[in-house]
């Protein structure tokens, strides 16, 4: 099914005919920020592929401060500050509204339908509210694609060692385990990809559903893996945008991630059931670590959830976990021994039993997993006291192990999902 | 006199032979009713307690909550059993019904009439109270994982709580469709409800100013939660 344009945007595009490359920002009430994104990204493609044709496309969801007023607005026009001597090319914009379920998703197909639409043959998205953007980012979100034959390029950024806690613990390692692909952070939200990853993307049925509100980023990662296209990722450096109120919703964003997760493993259980091992992908970019500002955490408050959740959920997690991951829950619960330590195997046969019991529908999706999130919470505090003292390369060796546990228990998931 | 007696005597054992020989066959279509319908009872029992679980009843029960309900009431068996012994103890009173009919006594027809007109408004009346229980428990769980996450300490009351207050509203609504003691239903669940009401505005108005803010105070701590996490 084609994607709607207004009439204006796709004369505009009839005039532009085709382009060489082209980098969507989606936005909703952004107009704070999507100023420095788009000179950033229009430098990018100034000072990395001046010959190139290029497009920056913003997916607007209704802005009511002037969004797209200050994107159309926004350039980068100064060579001596790119320390280029040629003339700089024109970077077009097209700026359209999306249509269809309101979300980042939606944003996206508009964008991949007007990749299609212009035979652009690299492509990448970032947020629009990204601070940290460089025009290095155009290159290496796009570099791969274009000049190294790539079809996606995840984004890896520079994050402190307690930073995406869902990521280190669930996604990531979950989704290594599955697809066999060492893909660190899947759920980056800037990404690269090639004109025909795009319009693979346009051919799948799941722009009425979650996907289109909350789940491109998984979705986006988990189908390039699933569907043998060629994956790499990009070093982007820290990724500073503005944040949202980071703890408001911890168990509504659980609930979105993981049932993304879960929902793709019931689309392409026929490819991660055969999938054993992981391997790398290639990285580009130039990793490096800087001091980052410290993260305060509440141990005490995540324990005291934990505890909790073993007295009072226990009917829950009755229907979700095997019996004996159930008890040895309930054990580590009630140990009074310190440090807590939640063991990586028992959170891997958790993650799993609450996958098996997701596919089975043993009880109302959200509720279920909402009823990880004392679990979750536990095995964060857990992983905040084990690498208290750890710098950047300790704690990362420590998801690594988390990581093969996942690989290595396979076999149990696999058991418990026939 | 000896002869007027006797007269008398034959005259009342032939009347009450004859409303013997007039009644018998009513009595024991009753009887073969009564019967018929302790088989057929026996027959729905078994017969459902065979397939419902192979259809998956005892699974959807156990997901729908039903199950824990059943427990907290104190029956332990399979919700499939349950379900067939009701269905079996409906379908004996139904025949007792047809067997009353049976005798042609018109207290009895009127009887068999008047449960016959009032079996609808029953039907509605369980569905409401299975539809309340369904809905009840719900929210009872939905409310019970909201509280742990949000680290309330008495989830399990709250949520406990939540259930009791849809539940009664559900048995009211049935009672009231039932047409049961209407004004008493309807007077004392409006005291119930506005008495609690009523007692928490002025224990928090009045009397718990200051403990009313000490959880105010808490509850927004627990929200910030003291962490600059981000988890994604």
């Amino acid at each position: 099914m084609s994607v709607p344009l207004p009439s204006s945007v796709e004369q505009r595009l009839h005039e532009i005919g085709e382009v060489d490359l082209l980098v969507g920002i989606p936005s909703f009430n952004n107009a704070r920020t999507v100023g420095h994104v788009v000179r950033a990204v229009a430098a990018g493609f100034h000072k990395y592929f001046p010959e190139r044709r290029a497009i920056i496309v913003n997916s607007d969801g209704g802005s009511s401060d002037g969004t797209p007023a200050v994107v159309a607005s926004s350039d980068y026009a100064s060579p001596a500050a790119l320390l280029v001597s040629y003339p700089l090319n024109v970077v077009h914009k097209v700026v359209t509204p999306y249509h269809g379920i309101p979300g980042k998703g939606s944003a996206f197909r508009t964008i991949f339908a007007i990749a299609e639409r212009l035979k652009a043959r690299a492509c990448a998205v970032v947020d629009s509210d990204l601070r940290s953007i460089t025009p290095d980012w155009i290159q290496l979100l796009l570099g791969p694609v274009i000049q190294e034959g790539f079809d996606y390029v995840s984004p890896l950024y520079l994050r402190h060692k307690y930073d995406g806690t869902i990521t280190n613990s669930i996604v990531y390692p979950l989704t290594r385990a599955l697809y066999g692909k060492e893909v660190r952070q899947p759920i980056g939200g800037d990404f690269g990809f090639s004109g025909r990853l795009a319009s693979h993307y346009l051919t799948k049925e799941v722009w009425e559903s979650n996907v289109a509100r909350f789940g491109i980023d998984i979705w986006m990662t988990t189908t390039a893996l699933a569907d043998g296209f060629k994956v790499c990722q990009s070093f982007l450096g820290a990724k500073i945008h503005d944040a949202k109120d980071p703890g408001a919703d911890l168990a509504g964003m659980l609930v979105q991630v993981v049932s993304s997760v879960f929902d793709l493993m019931h689309t392409y259980r026929a490819k991660w059931t055969e999938v054993r091992g992981a391997e790398a992908v290639p990285l580009f970019g130039f990793p490096h670590g800087v001091g980052l500002e410290p993260v305060a955490v509440n141990v005490e408050r995540m324990l005291g959830i934990f505890r909790q959740g073993a007295r009072d959920l226990v009917e829950v997690w009755q229907k979700a976990l095997d019996a004996e991951t159930l008890a040895e829950v309930e054990v580590l619960a009630g140990a009074e021994a310190q440090p807590f330590h939640f063991p990586d195997a028992l959170w891997v046969r958790v993650v799993y039993d609450f996958a098996v019991s997701y596919h089975r529908r043993i009880m109302p999706r959200d509720q279920l997993i909402g009823s990880l999130v004392p679990l979750y919470l536990g095995r964060t505090a857990s992983f905040v006291l084990q690498t208290a003292a750890s710098g950047a390369d300790e704690v990362e060796a420590i998801i690594l192990h988390l990581a093969d546990e996942y690989v290595r228990s396979k076999d149990y998931l696999l058991e418990r999902w026939r | 006199m000896g002869d007027l007696l006797s007269d008398v005597i034959r005259k009342t054992l032939t009347g009450f032979g004859e409303r013997l020989g007039d009644f018998g066959p009513n009595l024991l279509a009753m009887v073969v009713i009564l019967a018929v319908g302790l088989l057929a009872a026996t027959a729905i029992r078994f017969v459902v307690r065979f397939v419902l679980p192979r259809l998956g009843f005892d699974r959807f029960a156990q997901r729908a909550g039903l199950s824990l309900i059943l427990q907290k009431g104190g029956i332990t068996v399979a919700a499939s059993s349950v379900v067939a012994v009701g269905l079996a103890w409906a379908v004996l009173g139904v025949f007792v019904l047809l067997a009353i009919g049976a005798l042609n006594l018109q207290i009895a027809m009127n009887l068999v009439s008047g449960a016959f007109t009032y079996l609808p408004q029953l039907l509605i009346a369980a569905a409401i109270l299975i539809l309340g229980a369904l809905i009840s428990g719900f929210v009872r769980r939905s409310v019970l994982i909201a509280a742990v996450n949000a680290g309330f300490p008495s989830a399990r009351l709250l949520a406990g709580g939540v259930q009791t207050a849809l539940m009664v509203l559900f048995v009211a609504m049935a009672l009231e469709h039932l047409g049961l003691g209407r004004q008493v239903i309807l007077v004392s669940f409006t005291i119930v409800f506005g008495g609690v009401v009523f007692a928490l505005a002025l224990a928090f108005g009045l009397a718990g100013r200051d403990l009313a803010r000490e959880f105010l105070e808490r509850m927004s701590r627990r929200r910030d939660g003291g962490d600059d996490l981000r988890h994604l």
